[in-house]
């Protein structure tokens, strides 16, 4: 049997090659997926494990909670005391205060500002320190640094060199060591400065504070013994926790971003592969047809219908192992690739050796088999009910067009109305996401059943134009109209892909639109003041606000934070501002209750968030900070949600509430009104000049400050859609599979109309004018399901936030129009073979 | 008008054709130096076992294929001489096919079979001649059927009717009766002697079948690639 089944198999080798790719891209992406993530997360895991090697306990300030949204909370300085408590327990080695923070190195009057953090810390020797020397020596004195050695070489400085650290404190220092960090040259997208503890806390303005206390055990302590007594010595102030789980904490933070990048690459992989499906049912069910007569004579020598399942089943099985094998090998190889395409939209993850686990492999071949087998499982049962007497008829294709079944038809019918319910329901006020997501699937599927009854009347209807072309026109719109089930399965393939693309791009417009329109209503300052740099919380040093408020040129000044919180197990984001200053650089509206009210130390709630916590002024919410644990703040206001979405969050608390819970303390904007009589011009260049020692700010008027709000989303949405083209390509590759092998079955008809008289140029047109067809099918289908969906997504977000639909026509006809053209692409290698096919052959095809 | 006088000239031509099949020791001469003149308006079959060359020989004078030596002319025109083009557009415009099945593009109806080659052509049909053609055939209640609706022999006669459509100079039919019983057979057969005798249409028949050859005007033999002899049936 097996023999059979190889034999086969590699006899039709170029009808399954396309069937082939399609396993292979798709086993590629899943692969490539999860080796970039493993390789990433190993490599935090490493480096946070690298930080802690030589350390046993770990001694902080005891906080709520370590971090929120992959940021670590920052953690109040702990007094020099707390290192001479921790010195006289029992079983205790040695214990060392260390400081950390963030100094930004400056070499030739330029600062260095890297993708990721800026680390100042405090110098000590393994096995406490992570780093080790390079070059040179370690920094013993006030005005040495040690820097990491891949920044030194990156910015050509050498030892001997003076660099400027630059963190509350700037000072100069010269360059007496490199170091590195475990077997590297240093940290992946961050620069290191190591100076002495003294140093660090002068630069930081920490005095004799210390950020923690690294403790070594004394040879032969039990270390969780210890932790029990060094906690005990100390009180519930502070945490005392292993080193090693300090790691494991501090990488988890690091890994979350990877972990959202890892569900959406693997969501895309899911959807090429659902592609990759349809069009392997698709190809197999060809074949099947196509070898009616041969499955019959092997009926008639007395193979059972098991027998011929299994035989078809065989080859998808050794299809799906030789794609699995080779998407495997090109997947590990594509990583790299897919961490560079990652940051060129933005995403910065670590560089190092690739990590392919046994679990990829695993999955690979699970999901490669897998997806192969069971699309060929209903062409497999089909091939199983081929009757033996089928091998005496004469076979004709015209009876295997597979016309829609009743029951699958009304399935369908059923299946669709109820996504378009769904829909409905949501775009007309109560659904939520989740009838939305429901809605889809059954729409989808709905779809996918009802496709063969459909097709016939809308290929002919999207067809008309073609009649125009004459005889190939007709002659192709027929073809595509006599096999439905064929024609939808490859449509439905593209329609998919299309779908997502349009959805993406619909709903990522709508809700850039939002923002910008909400930012723009409700900001009113003349310039806001941003960190270049992205990061969470904002990151802009307090001294931007100080001294751009001092400058004449400007009327005022008003800053904005970020600060995340706990309720619950959920992690929620506020935002502090001066309730003073803020109504002279916005326009805000109050639903009730008065911001000003927030000074006396409650909060501001969005109108929405009030209604969907029930909560009214008067009212009291319970929130977590990670520094003070839970505080009760009364409600004092409610804000329209437009406004609160322009400051970012749903919760607003005064300046001060905020520093009495945060150790946190960089600003996320400083809006800025300029003085009258002064042009905005002038007060720019005022503002950029007081800004020369804070290299990271930047000065944005509105538009750019949108656009900065909108950068993440553009990030993702252009990751994303560079990957949803993978998806459409699969899609294509079924276009032209599909039509290679109906033109492998239609030889005798397509050597008729040689014969009687047909162009080559005529056949050519008329197969591309099939694939046309196909396409344009998919796209009305495609981009109609993705617009719809996503003004139901739209509508859905604006309960909760001020999104309104937003139509891209631009975009969207670039989707119509890339997909129009590539349909014309995918029949020009069928069109040819086509029109090469010899005439008499063909005529003599039995 | 059909043209009912007896004509003398010649409507295709074949003169010492050759065609060799594979190469070297494998190489097979299908057709060895053979001759044969079609007279215009005449039912001419060419008889012969399989494997004698007679199909080859139809498939090198309907310029479906082409010739190593000597020379095939339609009319005046010599095929030699075109291009794949050419060729094309010569058997789409003078050329008419009836072969032994699968004749009809299924997707199309009977009527729309019938002008495929003038509508490839991008030329009008003439109405009154297909009209004539079909009413011939028998086809009146048959144009909106597509050819899985159709019986054996219609289909076949839908052939001939598409074949007489664009009133091609020459018809070539291949074995057409091979998959028709016997009264199907003998009814398209007679069509074809009608479509000579009264519409003055030259028509080229290959078969293996002498009663089926017994239908035309002469009779050409076939053996190892050449034309053994011809023979003139008389009227019947």
């Amino acid at each position: 049997m097996w023999h059979l089944i190889i034999r086969n198999t590699v006899a039709r080798r170029g009808r399954l090659a396309l069937t082939l790719l399609a396993v292979l891209l798709g086993v590629t992406f899943v692969t490539g997926s999860l080796v970039l993530t493993d390789t990433s997360q190993r490599l935090l895991d490493d480096q946070f494990r690298t930080a802690a090697a030589g350390v046993d306990l770990t001694v902080r300030d005891a906080v709520a909670f370590d971090s929120a949204m992959g940021v670590e909370v920052e953690r109040d300085p702990l007094p020099a005391e707390v290192v001479d408590r921790v010195r006289a327990v029992p079983g205790v080695a040695a214990a060392t205060p260390v400081v950390r923070g963030q100094g930004l190195i400056g070499v030739g009057g330029k600062t260095i500002v890297p993708a990721g953090p800026s680390l100042l810390l405090s110098w000590e020797p393994a096995p406490v320190g992570p780093f080790t020397l390079r070059a040179g020596r370690a920094p013993v004195a006030e005005g040495e640094v040690v820097i990491d050695a891949a920044t030194a070489r990156r910015h050509r400085i050498g030892l001997g060199a003076e660099v400027t650290v630059r963190a509350e404190r700037t000072e100069r220092l010269r360059v007496v060591g490199l170091a590195g960090f475990g077997p590297g040259e240093g940290l992946p997208e961050t620069t290191v400065a190591l100076v002495t503890l003294p140093a660090a806390q002068r630069l930081l303005a920490l005095g004799g504070n210390s950020s923690e206390v690294a403790v070594v055990a004394a040879d032969g302590t039990d270390v969780r013994r210890l932790r029990s007594a060094v906690s005990a010595a100390l009180g519930s102030g502070y945490e005392v926790s292993s080193s090693r789980d300090v790691a494991a904490a501090s990488a988890a933070a690091a890994k979350t971003q990877i972990s959202s990048l890892q569900v959406m690459l693997l969501a895309l992989a899911a959807a090429a592969l659902l592609v990759g499906a349809f069009l392997i049912a698709n190809t197999f069910s060809i074949v099947v047809t196509q070898r009616t007569r041969e499955l019959a004579v092997l009926r008639a020598a007395g193979a059972t219908g098991g027998q011929v399942t299994r035989s078809v089943l065989g080859e998808a099985l050794l299809v799906g192992l030789a794609a699995s094998a080779a998407g495997t090998g090109l997947g590990v190889a594509c990583a790299a690739g897919l961490r560079d395409l990652a940051g060129v939209f933005g995403m910065t993850l670590p560089d190092g050796g690739l990590v392919v686990t046994s679990r990829t492999f695993v999955a690979a071949f699970v999901v490669g088999v897998g997806v192969t087998v069971l699309s060929a499982f209903g062409p497999a049962r089909r091939a199983a009910a081929v009757a033996p007497v089928e091998a005496m008829r004469r076979s004709s294709a015209d009876h295997l067009s597979g016309r829609a079944g009743w029951g699958r038809t009304v399935a369908g019918a059923v299946l669709t109305a109820l996504g378009a319910a769904g829909l409905s329901i949501v775009l007309a006020g109560p659904g939520s996401v989740v009838v939305l997501g429901e809605a889809a699937v059954s729409t989808v599927v709905g779809l996918a059943l009802l496709g063969p009854a459909v097709t016939p009347g809308l290929v002919r209807l999207l067809g008309r134009p073609l009649g125009v072309a004459g005889v190939p026109g007709r002659l192709a719109r027929e073809s595509a109209a006599r096999s439905p089930r064929r024609t939808s399965a490859t449509a439905l393939a593209l329609a998919f892909g299309l779908a997502l693309v349009s959805f993406t791009t619909v709903l990522g417009t709508s809700i850039k639109e939002s923002t910008a329109r909400s930012y723009t209503e409700t900001i009113t300052a003349d310039y806001v003041v941003e960190s270049a740099r992205n990061e969470m919380l904002g990151g802009l040093p307090v001294h931007v606000y100080h001294h751009v408020s001092e400058l004449p040129q400007v009327a005022v000044a008003s800053r904005l934070r970020y600060g995340h919180w706990k309720d619950g197990q959920s992690v929620e984001a506020l935002t502090a501002v001066d309730p003073v200053t803020l109504p002279r650089v916005t326009s805000l509206h109050m639903v009730a209750g008065r911001l000003d009210a927030v000074a006396g130390g409650g909060v501001v709630l969005a109108a929405n968030v009030a209604k969907e916590r029930n909560l009214k002024v008067g009212d009291t919410l319970a929130m977590t900070f990670s520094r003070t644990g839970v505080q009760r703040l009364p409600v004092v206001g409610l804000l329209r949600d437009r406004d609160a979405q322009a400051l970012s969050t749903g919760y607003v608390i005064s300046l001060d509430t905020y520093e009495r819970n945060y150790r946190e303390d960089v600003d996320a904007s400083v809006f800025v009104k300029v003085a009258g009589g002064v042009s905005g011009a002038d007060a720019k260049k005022a503002i950029e000049r007081a800004l020369a020692d804070a290299p990271t700010a930047q000065v944005r008027d509105q538009a750019a400050a949108v656009a900065g709000r909108n950068a993440t989303i553009d990030q993702v949405l252009g990751l994303v859609s560079v990957l949803l083209m993978l998806t459409v390509l699969i899609a294509l590759m079924g276009i032209t599979n599909t039509l290679a092998l109906s033109i492998i079955e239609r030889t005798r008809e397509l050597g008729l109309l040689r014969a009687v008289g047909m162009t080559g140029a005529q056949m050519r047109r008329m197969i591309r004018g099939e694939a046309a067809l196909v396409a344009a099918l998919a796209i009305v289908a495609g981009v109609g399901l993705g617009v719809a969906f996503a003004a139901g997504t739209v509508t859905a977000l604006g309960r909760t936030t001020e999104t309104t639909l937003t139509v891209p026509v631009g975009p969207l006809l670039l989707v119509v129009a890339v997909a129009a053209l590539a349909g014309l692409l995918a029949g020009l290698l069928p069109a040819r073979r086509a029109a090469r096919l010899d005439v008499l052959t063909a005529i003599a095809t039995s | 008008m059909t043209i009912t006088s007896v004509r003398t000239d010649v409507a295709a031509l074949a003169r010492d054709v050759v065609k060799i099949y594979g190469r070297g020791e494998t190489a097979v001469r299908a057709l060895d130096g053979a001759t044969l003149s079609i007279p215009a308006g005449r039912f001419t079959a060419v008889m012969g076992p399989s494997g004698s060359g007679k199909s080859t020989l139809m498939h090198a004078m309907a310029g479906l294929d082409t010739v190593d030596e000597g020379q095939v002319l339609i009319g005046d025109t010599d095929l030699g001489r075109l291009s794949e083009r050419q060729r094309t557009l010569l058997r789409r415009d003078h050329v008419g096919f009836v072969f032994q099945s699968f004749n009809l593009v299924p997707t199309l109806t009977a009527a729309e079979n019938i002008v495929l080659p003038l509508t490839l052509a991008g030329r009008r049909a003439d109405q009154a001649w297909i009209d004539e053609i079909v009413a011939m055939l028998g086809l009146g209640d048959r144009l909106r059927h597509r050819p899985a609706e159709m019986s054996g022999g219609q289909q076949q006669r839908v052939a001939v009717a598409r074949a007489l459509a664009a009133r091609p100079r020459i018809v070539f039919a291949d074995e057409p009766t091979g998959n028709l019983d016997s009264r199907a057979g003998e009814a398209l057969l007679g069509f074809l002697r009608h479509a000579a005798h009264e519409l003055g249409q030259t028509i080229v028949m290959v078969t293996h079948d002498a009663n089926a050859a017994a239908y035309a005007d002469q009779v050409a033999h076939f053996a190892d690639g050449r034309v053994a002899g011809v023979t003139r049936n008389e009227e019947k």
